[in-house]
Parts: structure tokens; sequence; C-alpha cells
């Protein structure tokens, strides 16, 4: 592998030493960064009274990453791993990836097969920037929001004329990565067009089994946009996104070696319309629509299907919002309607939700020091209980360049469709799982025909599965000054109806029978702190890290149900409450520091970010059911990424690095991180 | 010389101990046996059924537990509604004690033991209820909760004390529902010959 990198390596060397000798470009100081995410009307990030984080495209590219689950495993507090359901997903503030929102354009993907997003789906290729809001967003987002937005705009034409860029990188695994994004603009009318070709030979810690830990796969996504200005207050944005993945669908099923194929296909339709009344009123109307699919066979050596699956999912969406300016402040109101269907395998029927949501914020500045915002939005659902969620922040500018900022709020999680709906049995094992809406009728079902031996006793789905619900504490400063820039935030989350499998029923198999209730309490709480401190234009060092702590309640409160433990291999000890570790998949303490380099003169710059996650748990090991410290752990890791960028002209870069430079695996125990992948890019802007 | 002299001095009074205590105290104290590999048959063609004071599987009807799946039976109280389990013969009882297994050395108050019922098993069926934990996301792995110790009341009327160390073939560290072979009980148990309530 490293051999056949040299000739790349050594075209960018070249490129390097004869580059064009031109005057570096002035690093801008960006005097106010404009933000949508955290109150859905541009807003300056300085004095916005949420914990955020903005990614631009210019870090972005200087990464050289391709994906979006890579770029975002790079962002302090946000943390990439898998949960209990085995996908890889993001954990913010200790909350699964099933409650952070995924937002392209301000308007949500979908596809949760397991709970959560394959964010490798996304391409990085045409992204403006990225706006993290962390802690409850529900009251403008409403379900899933509770832990966080991260909302992906892409670039759009400004200027008229033809612009855009081309860009091809090859890496380690014969990862290709082909890149065009074209952006067009004639006064009124403009286009864009961004096309991204994806594929890899997947990569194998374990060479001793027959399947990868990533198998071979390639994706497409095509990203056509069009833009008319029928006056300066009258705008239409239609935007598309296609997208098409295939991957090698390989299992070993009773040591018989299966094969076949996965395919995705996914389509987001956005249309949307920014109505300008007058200088106090704004209105704009959207139309979304999007759908996910994907499907998937298997078939043993002699060629009969063993198992085919799909999932059908389908979100229409019309939202209007206008936001009225009122001396200094802002009041937005909007309204909008969820439909959403959903066909899969393993579920009886084709199941629909129907919504219908309001929210209002106001956006209060009563003096130039203060900001408040309070807003809430009420959600109506035609298969959980209706929610309210209210949000209430401030920000207190203490000087010019030193602020606090506090907010609280209230997020909830709607019961997903396979916590209500889900009617599966497992092949293997013979245990069946049901949904809480269909369960009481297949238990019956099941019962009549015999195949039940006892049904758990006090157990009754009359009461409706209630949603997950979290109440969200954040406290933050924000600082900057000269070349010094400081963001802390602590917060705390307290989530309650926690929705968790339990055992409803003993099958004359001897399996069970599990179905979803509201069962537990969780709580996390931290620190977040990232500092960046740019010495001259050469030189500028970041450091990022979190202290995290996350609980279930249940444990903390009633400890003597998990105080026995016993290691594997020897005899049962009794533990006390403090060495109790908390929830699965939490590290402690993440860092990262990132390191850029720039040599003006031959206009290239070296960026390299280093990063540590100290230990967590996976399992429990020991027989109480519950992390503590005589579990064993998967060992802390650090790992670092380095890329290297350098313009032979103002339009043509190169760039190279390697991502894992330490080359660190774990194979045992960490099956998504691959060993060190080197890459070589080149790309074209026009 | 001085070491052979130290030695035999040591050994003289190992075995002077050991022979002390045996005068002193009556109570035999129960031998702790491991027993490993226990097939316990998944489909409904029945239960295996074993004898504390034998330490062997038996067909008779003298056993004290019975092992299907994951389900455990106690020789005393009603059968249930299924067919294939054994008809419950003796006096038998589990009295379910929350402790560290060589820390149970007396057998609990008579009103803890209960008896299988038709509709309810003295040792409760179903994850986190009885002698296991099982999370249908994740490892799906039948895992035995540390610190369970079940004080049986024999079919005869003697105690023994037993708890689950493995679910799987071979009893791994870390078993994988994938490659470990389940239906494999190890446990340990305490059998008290004498009629003591004691171990």
């Amino acid at each position: 592998m490293r051999l056949r990198i040299t000739p790349f390596m050594s075209l960018f060397f070249c490129g390097m030493a004869f580059g064009q000798m031109k005057d570096s470009i002035a690093v801008d100081e960006k005097l106010a960064e404009v933000v949508v995410t955290g109150t859905r009307t541009q807003r300056k990030l300085s004095t916005l009274p949420l914990p955020m984080t903005v990614i631009t495209s210019e870090a972005i590219l200087k990464t050289g990453v391709t994906r979006l689950n890579e770029i975002l495993n790079e962002q302090t507090g946000v943390i990439l791993i898998p949960d209990e359901s085995g996908f890889e997903g993001i954990q913010m503030q200790g909350l699964d990836a099933a409650y952070t929102m995924i937002l392209i354009d301000g308007v949500p993907l979908v596809g949760r097969t397991s709970g959560v997003l394959d964010l490798s789906r996304v391409s990085v290729g045409n992204i403006d920037r990225i706006e993290i809001v962390k802690g409850a967003s529900s009251a403008l987002y409403g379900s899933e929001a509770m832990g966080g937005v991260i909302n992906v705009i892409t670039k759009r034409p400004k200027n008229d004329g033809v612009d855009g860029s081309l860009s091809y990188r090859y890496g380690t695994f014969n990862t290709n990565d082909i890149n065009g994004n074209v952006l067009w603009k004639k006064k009124k009318l403009a286009a864009n067009l961004f096309a991204n070709f994806y594929s890899t030979d997947g990569f194998d810690l374990d060479k001793s089994t027959w399947v990868q830990n990533i198998e071979k796969f390639h994706n497409t996504t095509i990203q056509p946009k069009i833009y008319y200005d029928f006056s300066e207050n009258l705008k239409l944005t239609v935007s598309n996104r296609f997208f098409y993945q295939m991957i090698d669908n390989k299992a070993v099923i009773d040591s018989e070696r299966h094969t076949g194929d996965a395919t995705e296909n996914e389509w987001n339709s956005q249309a949307k319309l920014d109505h300008k009344w007058n200088s106090k009123i704004y209105s704009e109307y959207e139309l979304y629509a999007t759908n996910y699919r994907n499907d998937s066979f298997l078939k043993n050596e002699n060629n009969v299907l063993f198992e085919k699956a799909f999932y059908n999912q389908w979100l229409l969406r019309p939202e209007i919002r206008t936001t009225f300016s009122i001396n200094k402040d802002k009041l937005t109101a909007g309204l909008g309607i969820n439909h959403e269907t959903l066909d899969r395998t393993y579920f009886s029927e084709n199941v629909t939700f129907n919504s219908q949501y309001v929210f209002v914020q106001y956006d209060y500045n009563p003096s130039e020091k203060l900001n408040i915002l309070a807003g809430f939005r009420y959600d109506n659902h035609s298969a959980y209980a209706s929610q309210l969620s209210p949000k209430l922040a401030a920000n207190y500018k203490i000087t010019d360049d030193f602020s606090l900022k506090a907010s609280v709020g209230y997020g909830y999680k709607a019961p997903d469709f396979r916590q209500l709906y889900f009617d599966f049995m497992n092949p293997q094992v013979g245990y069946t799982v049901l949904g809480y809406n269909i369960a009481e009728d297949r238990l019956n079902e099941l019962e009549a025909q015999g195949q039940i031996a006892l049904r758990t006793s006090g157990v009754n789905f009359s009461v409706p599965l209630k949603a997950e619900s979290a109440i969200n504490f954040n406290f933050g400063t924000f600082y900057k000054k000269n070349k010094f820039k400081l963001d802390i935030n602590a917060f705390y989350n307290s989530i309650s109806n926690l929705i968790d499998t339990r055992v409803v029923a003993l099958k004359s198999n001897g399996q069970n029978v599990f179905s979803y209730t509201n069962i537990s309490e969780i709580f996390t709480y931290g620190l977040e702190y990232n500092s960046t401190y740019t010495f001259n234009k050469k030189i500028a060092v970041s450091l990022g890290y979190q202290y995290l702590i996350a609980k279930d309640k249940s444990v903390v409160d009633d400890f003597d149900n998990h105080k026995f433990v016993r290691p594997p291999g020897s005899g049962t000890i009794e533990i006390s409450k403090s060495d109790y570790f908390g929830l699965f998949n939490r590290s402690k303490h993440t860092v990262n520091i990132k390191l850029a380099y720039s040599f003006p003169e031959i206009k290239t710059d070296i960026n390299l970010r280093v990063f540590y996650r100290s230990k967590y748990g996976i399992f429990d090991s020991n027989g109480n059911s519950v992390l503590d410290k005589y579990d064993r752990f998967v060992d802390g890791y650090a790992q670092a990424n380095l890329s290297i960028s350098k313009y032979i002209t103002d339009k043509l870069m190169l760039q190279g690095g390697a991502n894992n430079l330490l080359d660190y695996t774990n194979p045992g125990q960490i099956n998504n991180l691959a060993g060190r992948q080197f890459f070589a890019r080149i790309q074209y802007n026009f | 010389m001085n070491t052979k002299f130290l030695k035999l001095t040591l050994l003289a009074l190992v075995l002077f101990t050991a022979s002390c205590s045996n005068d002193d105290n009556e109570t035999v104290v129960a031998e702790t046996e491991t027993v490993s590999n226990l097939e316990a048959p998944s489909t409904a063609s029945g239960y295996t059924k074993f004898s504390f004071s034998k330490n062997a599987v038996v067909t008779t009807d003298d056993w004290d537990i019975a092992f299907r799946g994951t389900t455990i039976l106690v020789n005393g109280g009603v059968k249930g509604s299924d067919a294939t389990e054994p008809a419950r013969t003796g006096q038998g009882a589990v009295s379910i004690v929350s402790d560290i297994f060589a820390n149970v050395t007396t057998v609990p108050a008579n009103e803890t033991f209960k008896q299988d019922t038709a509709t309810l098993y003295a040792i409760p069926t179903g994850g986190g209820n009885g002698w296991y934990t099982y999370n249908v996301v994740g490892l799906h792995i039948i895992a035995p909760i540390a610190g369970k110790v079940f004080v049986v009341k024999t079919h005869d009327g003697k105690y023994a004390k037993f708890e689950v160390l493995s679910y799987y073939k071979d009893a791994p560290a870390e078993p994988n529902y994938m490659t470990s072979v389940a239906g494999y009980y190890k446990f340990n148990f305490a059998y008290q010959a004498n009629s003591n309530t004691t171990f």
C-alpha cells in the first residue's frame, strides 16, 4: 500500500518545490460570523446564547477528509462511536446518536434503520459550513433534537458567472473520491450542480475471517439546485439530492458463507420561497419531501435465497415561518405538518405518522448588553401524546470581548416506528421482539397458537408509550480578544422515560418475547472547553477538551441491585457505589489538539490534529449488568490525522496526508477504526 | 538440617490443627462442587434433572432441580401447563438470596422459600427476574447475575445452595452469541447431607 502511494507523494513534493511564490492570502478576521441553526434567523454567532460550533468549508478543505462523519469526529464534544445497537453514530453531551437531528440546508435526513443515521452517506464536497448546536433544541425542531442539531449548509452561487471546483482523491484501501461542483449565476437566475462518486474496497482488521469490517462499496451523490429571484423581495430555491449506494453484503450463518447486495437509495427535494413583505416582515415558505429506501438480500453457496430485507421511509413536510422585526427585537413564528410513512421488513403493516406543529420564538434585546431568547414549540401527534417544548436562553455581554451565556430547554424524542410497530422473530435464536402498539394483539395471537408458555405478570399495554424527554442546562462563556479565543460550556441533561426493552412473555420454545417500555432515567453532565491561539500569520494552535459523566439514575439510587460482581475467572465480590463507572460507550475525557502551520511564501499549509479518548466500556463483563471499575474496558487511545495542502497556482491545489497516522487499531474491541490511510488529492478551482 | 526440621514441624502443626477443627465442630461444612457443561434441552423435548446428593443428572423422581433452556424448576409444588415438565414428587422449594456464595452460611427463614406453581416458577423466568439478564439490543448474551444464590430445599427436605456461573459450553470468559453454544450450565453448589441448616 505504501509503495502504491509513493508516486502521489513524489508528485506532491515536486509540486511543493516548483510552486510559484506568490503573496500570501491574508487571513481574514471574520468580523461577524452569521449562523442560522440556533434561531432559524440570520444571527451573529458571538451573541448567540446557545453552545454552538461552526465548521467552515476552508477548515474542511484543509483536513482533506471527504465524508461528514470524518469531519464531525474531529470536533470537540462530537464523538463518533457505535451505540448499543452496534451502529456508529454521533454522541453529543453524552447522548446517543438517536437524539441528534441531522439537517441538510435546514431540512432533516431520514432513514434511521436501527435508530442511527449513517453519516458517511453525506459528502463534504459542496459544504459551505456545518453548524452544530448542542443541547435540547426541540423548541425549534421538535422530536429527535433532544440532544442537539447538526445543520449542513451547502454552497450557493454568489457572484455572476461560473465558478466551482473539480477534485480527485485517492487513498489507502483503493479509496476513490471524485468531486465536481459547478455554480452559475446570471442576474436573477442561478444554478448549482454537485456530483460526487466515492468507492472503496473497505477494510479488514481480522484477516482470519472471511467477512471484512467494512465490505467493498461505492456511492454516488448528485445535487442539482436552481435559484430564481422574482424580485429583491421574492426569491425561490429548488434543491434536490439523489444518493445511491451499493455495498457487498456478506455473512457467515451456521458456518456457511452467504453473499448478496445491500443498496441504499435516497432522494430529497426542497422548494423554498423567501418573501420579504417589507423591512419589518419576512416569510419563508418551505416544502420538503424525502424518501430513503434500502434493500438487501443474502444467498447461500447454492444460490438459494436466505434473507431479503427492505426499509422504505417517506417524509413530507410543508412549513411556513415568519419573522417580525420589532425595533431591535425579532419575533419568529412557524407552523408545519409532518406526514411520515414507513414500510419495512418485520412490520406487519405500512405505518403512517401525522403531526402538526407550531413554534414561536422571541429574540429580545432589552439593553445593549443583554439578549434573551425565549420560545416554545407544540407538537400534536397521531401516535403519541402531544408535546410542549419550551426554551429560555440569555447572553450577557460583560465587555465587547467577553460574554456569559445560559440556557435551559426541554427536549423530547418520540417513540420511533420500530419501538411501536416492530414484529420480528430471530430465526437463529428464536426470540421475538414486538413493537409496543402491536404487542397486545400479537401476544394474544401467539397465545392462541400455543406459542406462549407464560405472560410476564403485571405487563399491559393500555397506557401509550411515552416520548423520551430531557431537561437540558448550559452555562458558558465566550471570550475573544486579539489572538485568543476561548469558549467554555458546562452542561447538564436529565433524561426521563428512556425507552428500553423488557421481557413480556416466555415462549414455549424457552425464548423470550420482548417489547419496549419507558424504563429508566439517565443524567449526563460535563464541561466542554475550546480555545484557539493564533501566534502569527503562520501558526495557530487550538485545544479542545470534554469532561463527561453519564449515569443511570436507578443504578445510582439503588446500587444494591448491582453491588455483586463476578469478574471472569474469579469468585463473586461486593463493590461499592463509587465503583460504578456510568453508561456504556462514554469516555470521561476526550481531547483534541490542532496545529495549523502556514508557509505563505510557498503557499503551503500543514494541518496536524491529534485526538485522545480515555477508556470506555462496551458491555458488562462481570454479571451486575452495569459498567463498574472491575469490568473490562476499551483502553484509552490517541490518534493523529495529518494533511499538507499546497497551491501550485491560485486555482490548483495539491494535497497529501494520512488519517490515523500512528496506525492505532484495536481489532478485538473497536471495529470501526481502520488503520493508517494515506491519501493524495488534486483540486482545481475555477 | 534446619530447614528439614522446620518443614516437619510445620507439617505436624498443620495435621494437628486440621484434626483439631474436625473434632471441635460437629457440623460438616458442605463442600463446594462445580458442575460444568450440564446440557439443558432448548426445545420441548423435556428437562435435564439434577440431584445434589448424587452430584449427577438423574432420570428418576429423586431430582432436586431441572433445566430446560433458561428455565430452572424445583422438585416441589405444582406442575405447570407445559406437558413436558416433570411432575413435582418431592418437597422442594427455593429461597433467593443476594450475597456472595461463600457468605451464605445459614438457610434463610422458612417463609422466604417458594415452590413452583402452575403459573409461576420459584425461580422466575425472564431476563433480570431470576438468575440471568439478557439484552435484546447489543450482545444477545444470557449473563448470570453475580451474587444470586439459590438456597434449595431438596426433594427429601435437605438443603443445598447453588449459583449459576455460565450458560455457554465450556464457560467462555466473554461469550459471543454467534459462536458460543448456549444451553450448557456451569454452576457451583454446596449440599448439606445432614439435616443441618448451615453450610
